[in-house]
C-alpha cells in the first residue's frame, strides 16, 4: 500500500526539499500550506477506507456471521475460479472499452458537424448536452420503458415498419451493449464539448495556409486537426474510461446484472458480495483486483502528462 | 472511543432538549404498505397527542442493507422496523430485535398461524420477537374468462392442469402469452419458482443441510422450463412490476405469482382492462400439497431502540382487529388476523379473501436459515443460468447445490 | 470560413440530414420523458402506445407537489453548492502547489496518483468504512456528512481539472507580481484566480452535475425524509411492485429543470474552460 504523501514529506527534511524550494521562492515550507487542506480531507476520506480494504481482502470476514479469520491469498484464488467474478471482469472491460471509444468517436464526429457555422446552430449546442444533465435513475427508468420487448416504443416503431422487434435487454449477447448505448446517449455530450473546445482552439490559418499548398478534407483532417486534438481526444478517454470503468448504477437499474452473467460487472459483483451478502473480505479482494487493473492506466496516463508537461 | 461516546451523549441532551414529546421512529415501505401504515400513524397520534411518530417510508431497493447496517452497529435510529420475513431468522438470531415477551406482550391466537411463526426464533414456536403486519402470501392469478373459453378446468388443480391450459390459450388466443412469472435474476426468480420446486415435494435446506439435489428439483426445474416456452419474450428480466403490468394490460392468461399488495388494482378500472376477469386462487400442488409462499412483512421493535414500551404499545395498536379492518377497507391492507379476513364487509369489498386465507394457513415459510439471502442469491443465479440455456437443469441444480453447502459450512 | 459554402447541394442535405438524425437520438428520450409525464396510467404499458398522449393529465405534477418534492429540492441544492464551493475552496491551493512547486522524490506524482485511484475507485467500496468513520463522528443523516462524503467524487476530479488550468498560466506573470512586492497569497488571489476563472467555472458546473445526481452515498447515509435529496425521493417512485411512471417523469423533469434552463450557459462555460486547459 502506498503511503500517504504528507506522511513522507513531513518524515523528510532532508536537502533535496531545501534546494529545489530556496531556488523558486526562499520560504521553506509554505508550499505545505497550499496542500495542506486538500491533504487533510483526502486523509480523511480515503486512507482509512482503503487500508481497511486491502487489509480485509486477506480476511475471510464477514461482520454479520461474525466469522473473522486470517486466510491469505485465499479470497484472491476463489475469486479466480469464481464464473461470476470472471465474466464481471471481461464485461466491465468490453462495457469501458466499447462506451469509451464509441463516445470519443461520436463526440467527435458531432464536434466536427458543430464546428460548422450553419443557422440555428447556437439554439441546438445547449440541447445537446441535454441527456448528462439527467439524473442516472430517471435515464435509466426511461430507456427500461422504451426497450421493453413488448410495450417499448422502439420496438412498436420497428413493428408498424414491418420490422422483427429486437429483444435489447434480453437477448444476452446483445444486453451489454442496450446498457452501453444508454452510456453512449448520457455522456457523448461531454466527450463532445472537450473536443469543440479543441477544434476551436485551432487556428483557422492553419487549415487556410494547408489548403493553398492543395491539401483538401481527408488530408486537412489527418495531418492538422488529429494531431492538434490530441490532447483533448486523451482527456476525454481518460475522463470516460474512469467512469465507466465504474459501472454500476445502470447495470443495476437496467438488468440486474442478467440476464444469467450478460452485465455482471465487478462494481457489481462488489456491491452483492459486500452489501448483499456481507462477505466484506471477497468483496474486498475484488475491489483491490479492481484497484490494481486502474492503478495501472492511471500510472501509464501520469506518465504520459507527466513527460509532456513538465 | 471517548469521541464516539462524547458525540452519543452530545446528540442525547440534544434530543432530550428539543423533543418534550415522545418520539418514535418507524423505518417502513414505500408505496401502498407506507399508505396504509402513515393512516395508522396518524390516527395513533389522534389518540395519543403527547406522542410524534415519523414514519419513514422506505424503498425495497436498499432497505435490506440500510437496516442491517443500522441495526448490526446498534446505532438505534430507527424504534421500530418492517422486515420481510426471510430476514427474520437473521435479525432475530443476532439480537437486533427486542423480544416482545419481555416487554410484556401477551399472544393473541387471531394471527394466521404460518404468519405468527415467523415471528418467533427458533421457528416456529421460541421467544417472539415481531408482530405480523402485512399477510402477504403468494397467490395465483389466471382469467377466467378465457379458462372457460376453451372449456379448460377451472380453478386449476395441479401443475400439470397448468401446463396443458396455458399451451392451448397461448395458441389459440391471439395476442395472449399463456403464463407469465418473475424471471430476473436474484431474488425474484427464487420467488417464482419456489411454488413449483415445493409443488413437486423438493426442497432446499433441511435441518441446516442443503438437500436440493434431487430428481425432484430437477424435475421442477425441467417443469419451469417448458413452462417459459408459453411465456412473453423477456420473461428472464421480468420483475413484478412487469408481470403486474402484463395482467392489467390484459397480455398474460396465467401469473403464477400474485401479491396481496397489488391485487386490488386488477379491479381498478382506471388502471385495468381486466375488470372482474381475473380469479385469484392459491397456487396448486402436483405431489405435495398446495404450498404457497409465506411473504409476510413483520414488525419488530430494535434493541438499541430507547422507547422500547412506546413501541409496542404503537405495535400492539396497528396489529389490532379493528386497524386492521380499516386499513383492508381504506386501502386494501392484506391483514392477518382470520377475524378480519372473514369480516363479511371486508370480504364484500374484496372478492377473493376466502382464497386468500386459504394460501395463507397453507403458506410455507422460505427456509429458516441465518445466511438466507446468500442462499437466494446464489440459487437465483444459477435458475437463471438454466433459465436462459446456458446451463442444464441439472447442471445447475448440482452447482447451486455446492455453492450453498459452501456457505451453510461457513 | 465555411468548408460547406462552396460545395454540393447534395452534400448540404446530407449535412443537414445528419444533424438531423443525431439530433433525434439526442431529445427523442426526453421527449419520451416529458411526454409521458403527462399521460394516464392506462396509457403506459400497452402494445400500442401513443407518440403524444390522447389524453393530457397534470396529475402527476400535483402529485408530487403534494409530496413535498420542493424540500428534496432545497437541500439537493444545499448539497450540491456546498460540496462544489468546499471543494473547489482547497482544491485551487492545492493545485496552484502541485502546478508549481517541485517536490522531493516525485511525491506530487504520488499524490496525483493516490487521488487519481480514489477517482477512479467504485464508491460501494468505500461505503462501508466511510460509514463507520461519518458515524463516529456524528454526521450520518446529516446535509454535511453527505457533502464531506462527496468530496471523494469533487475534490480529486477538482484538483485535476485546475492543475490543468493553473499550469497554463503563465509563471512571468507571477514573478512580475512578486517583484512588485506582492506576497504569495495576494498572487494568488489577485493574479491567478482571475486567469483561471473559466476552468474553475467548467470545474464547478461538472462537479455541480455529479453531485446533483449522485444516489448510492445519498441513500446509505441518510436516513430521515427531512435531509433527502431529490434522486433519493426519485427512486421512490420505483417501488417494488410498480412503476409509477407518470410521477416518476414528472419529478425527473422537473429536478433536471433548472440544470436544464441553464444549459446554454453551462455548454459556454465548460467550452472554454475546455479550450484553455490545452493551449
Amino acid at each position: 500500500m502506498v503511503l500517504p504523501p504528507l506522511f513522507i514529506i513531513s518524515m523528510e527534511t532532508g536537502n533535496a526539499v531545501r534546494r529545489t524550494w530556496k531556488r523558486r521562492w526562499g520560504q521553506r515550507y509554505s508550499y505545505l500550506l497550499f496542500l495542506l487542506p486538500a491533504f487533510v480531507v483526502v486523509i480523511f476520506l480515503t486512507v482509512y477506507p482503503l487500508t481497511r480494504v486491502f487489509y480485509l481482502s486477506f480476511y475471510r470476514y464477514n461482520p454479520i456471521r461474525n466469522i473473522d479469520r486470517f486466510v491469505g491469498f485465499g479470497n484472491y484464488t476463489r475469486l479466480f475460479s469464481d464464473r461470476f467474478f470472471l465474466i464481471g471482469l471481461k464485461n466491465t472491460f468490453l462495457f469501458s472499452v466499447g462506451a469509451t471509444m464509441t463516445e470519443v468517436i461520436l463526440g467527435l464526429g458531432l464536434a466536427l458537424l458543430f464546428n460548422v457555422k450553419f443557422r440555428g446552430r447556437k439554439l441546438l449546442l445547449p440541447l445537446v448536452i441535454f441527456p448528462m444533465m439527467f439524473s442516472t435513475m430517471v435515464i435509466c427508468a426511461i430507456w427500461r420503458s422504451m426497450y421493453h420487448y413488448e410495450y417499448g416504443i422502439f420496438n412498436y416503431a420497428l413493428r408498424s415498419l414491418g420490422l422483427d422487434p429486437v429483444k435489447w435487454l434480453i437477448d444476452r449477447n446483445l444486453a451489454l451493449w442496450s446498457v452501453v448505448l444508454v452510456d453512449i446517449w448520457q455522456w457523448t455530450p461531454m466527450a463532445f464539448l472537450i473536443l469543440l473546445a479543441g477544434l476551436q482552439s485551432i487556428p483557422v490559418e492553419l487549415y487556410e495556409a494547408a489548403r493553398v499548398d492543395g491539401a483538401t478534407g481527408v488530408r486537412l483532417f489527418r495531418h492538422i486537426t488529429l494531431p492538434l486534438l490530441r490532447n483533448h481526444i486523451f482527456l476525454a478517454l481518460l475522463l470516460r474510461s474512469i467512469d465507466t470503468f465504474k459501472i454500476f448504477d445502470k447495470v443495476y437499474a437496467l438488468t440486474g446484472g442478467g440476464p444469467g452473467t450478460a452485465t455482471e460487472t465487478i462494481s457489481f459483483y462488489i456491491y452483492r458480495e459486500g452489501f448483499r451478502y456481507f462477505n466484506v473480505g471477497r468483496a474486498s479482494a475484488a475491489a483491490v483486483v479492481m484497484f490494481f487493473a486502474v492503478g495501472l492506466v492511471s500510472v501509464l496516463y501520469i506518465r504520459q502528462v507527466w513527460r509532456r508537461e513538465r | 472511543m471517548r469521541k464516539i461516546l462524547l458525540t452519543l451523549l452530545f446528540f442525547l441532551c440534544i434530543t432530550a432538549l428539543a423533543l418534550p414529546k415522545e418520539k418514535l421512529v418507524i423505518a417502513g415501505r414505500d408505496g401502498g404498505y407506507g399508505a396504509a401504515l402513515q393512516i395508522a400513524v396518524d390516527l395513533f397520534m389522534e389518540r395519543n397527542p403527547d406522542v410524534k411518530i415519523e414514519l419513514l417510508k422506505l424503498p425495497y431497493k436498499g432497505l435490506y442493507e440500510k437496516l442491517v447496517i443500522d441495526l448490526s452497529a446498534g446505532i438505534g435510529a430507527y424504534d421500530i422496523v418492517m422486515l420481510d420475513d426471510p430476514w427474520a431468522t437473521e435479525f432475530m438470531s443476532l439480537g437486533w430485535l427486542a423480544s416482545l415477551e419481555e416487554l410484556g406482550y401477551t399472544l393473541d391466537p387471531d394471527f394466521v398461524s404460518p404468519a405468527l411463526a415467523v415471528c418467533h426464533y427458533p421457528y416456529p414456536d421460541g421467544v417472539l420477537y415481531a408482530l405480523p403486519h402485512v399477510g402477504n402470501v403468494e397467490l395465483f392469478a389466471y382469467r377466467k374468462d378465457l379458462f372457460e373459453k376453451y372449456g379448460l378446468k377451472s380453478p386449476p388443480e395441479t401443475w400439470a392442469d397448468i401446463l396443458q391450459a396455458v399451451a392451448v390459450i397461448s395458441t389459440k388466443e391471439p395476442g395472449v402469452h399463456g403464463v407469465v412469472f418473475r424471471g430476473r435474476k436474484g431474488n425474484p426468480i427464487v420467488t417464482g419458482f419456489l411454488p413449483i420446486l415445493w409443488g413437486f415435494g423438493a426442497d432446499i435446506v433441511k435441518d441446516g443441510e442443503v438437500v436440493l439435489n434431487s430428481r425432484e428439483a430437477v424435475a421442477a426445474l425441467k417443469f419451469f422450463l417448458l413452462l417459459k416456452q408459453y411465456a412473453p419474450e423477456g420473461v428472464e428480466i421480468y420483475n413484478s412490476s412487469e408481470v403486474r403490468e402484463a395482467l392489467l394490460a390484459g397480455d398474460v392468461a396465467v401469473a403464477i405469482e400474485v401479491w396481496p399488495a397489488w391485487v386490488p388494482d386488477l379491479d381498478n378500472p382506471e388502471k385495468s382492462k381486466v375488470v372482474g376477469k381475473v380469479e385469484i386462487i392459491p397456487a396448486p400442488g402436483l405431489v405435495e400439497k398446495s404450498s404457497p409462499m409465506l411473504g409476510t412483512w413483520l414488525l419488530g421493535i430494535s434493541s438499541a431502540s430507547r422507547n422500547k414500551e412506546l413501541a409496542l404499545k404503537f405495535l400492539e395498536f396497528v396489529t389490532s382487529a379493528e386497524v386492521q379492518k380499516l386499513l383492508t377497507l381504506q386501502v386494501g391492507h392484506a391483514p392477518t388476523r382470520k377475524s378480519v379476513l372473514t369480516d363479511p364487509e371486508v370480504v364484500a369489498k374484496y372478492r377473493w379473501f376466502p382464497n386468500q386465507l386459504a394460501a395463507l394457513e397453507a403458506a410455507v415459510p422460505r427456509p429458516r436459515v441465518l445466511v438466507w439471502s446468500e442462499i437466494e442469491g446464489i440459487l437465483g443465479e444459477y435458475l437463471q443460468l438454466a433459465l436462459i440455456g446456458e446451463l442444464s437443469p441439472e447442471e445447475a441444480i448440482g452447482e447451486a447445490t455446492q455453492r450453498i453447502a459452501e456457505v451453510l459450512g461457513g | 470560413m465555411n468548408p460547406w459554402r462552396f460545395s454540393l447541394t447534395t452534400k448540404r442535405l446530407l449535412f443537414w440530414a445528419l444533424l438531423l438524425s443525431v439530433m433525434t437520438f439526442i431529445l427523442f428520450p426526453v421527449y419520451w420523458m416529458v411526454t409521458t409525464s403527462f399521460k394516464v396510467p392506462l396509457e403506459y404499458a400497452t402494445r400500442t402506445p401513443s407518440w403524444f398522449p390522447r389524453q393530457m393529465t397534470l396529475d402527476h405534477y400535483r402529485e408530487i407537489w403534494k409530496e413535498q418534492a420542493y424540500k428534496y429540492f432545497l437541500n439537493t441544492v444545499i448539497v450540491s453548492l456546498t460540496s462544489t464551493a468546499f471543494s473547489l475552496a482547497i482544491a485551487f491551493p492545492a493545485a496552484y502547489g502541485l502546478a508549481r512547486f517541485r517536490f522531493p522524490a516525485k511525491l506530487d506524482l504520488l499524490f496525483l496518483l493516490w487521488i487519481l485511484l480514489v477517482r477512479m475507485a467504485p464508491p460501494v467500496v468505500l461505503a462501508i468504512p466511510l460509514y463507520t468513520t461519518l458515524q463516529s463522528f456524528g454526521l450520518l443523516n446529516k446535509l454535511t456528512g453527505l457533502v464531506i462524503a462527496y468530496q471523494i467524487y469533487t475534490l480529486p476530479y477538482s484538483i485535476w481539472m485546475l492543475l490543468r488550468f493553473i499550469r497554463d498560466v503563465p509563471v512571468e506573470v507571477e514573478e512580475a507580481a512578486a517583484i512588485d512586492g506582492a506576497s504569495r497569497l495576494r498572487t494568488l488571489l489577485a493574479v491567478v484566480l482571475p486567469l483561471v476563472g473559466p476552468g474553475l467555472v467548467a470545474t464547478a458546473i461538472f462537479s455541480v452535475i455529479m453531485t446533483w445526481n449522485e444516489f448510492i452515498y445519498a441513500l446509505l447515509f441518510l436516513k430521515t425524509p427531512e435531509v433527502f435529496t431529490l434522486p433519493i425521493n426519485i427512486a421512490h417512485f420505483i417501488t417494488e411492485y410498480e412503476v409509477l411512471w407518470g410521477p416518476l417523469m414528472a419529478i425527473g423533469f422537473m429536478s433536471s429543470l433548472p440544470i436544464l434552463v441553464l444549459s446554454g450557459y453551462v455548454q459556454k462555460h465548460l467550452l472554454r474552460g475546455f479550450a484553455i486547459s490545452f493551449k
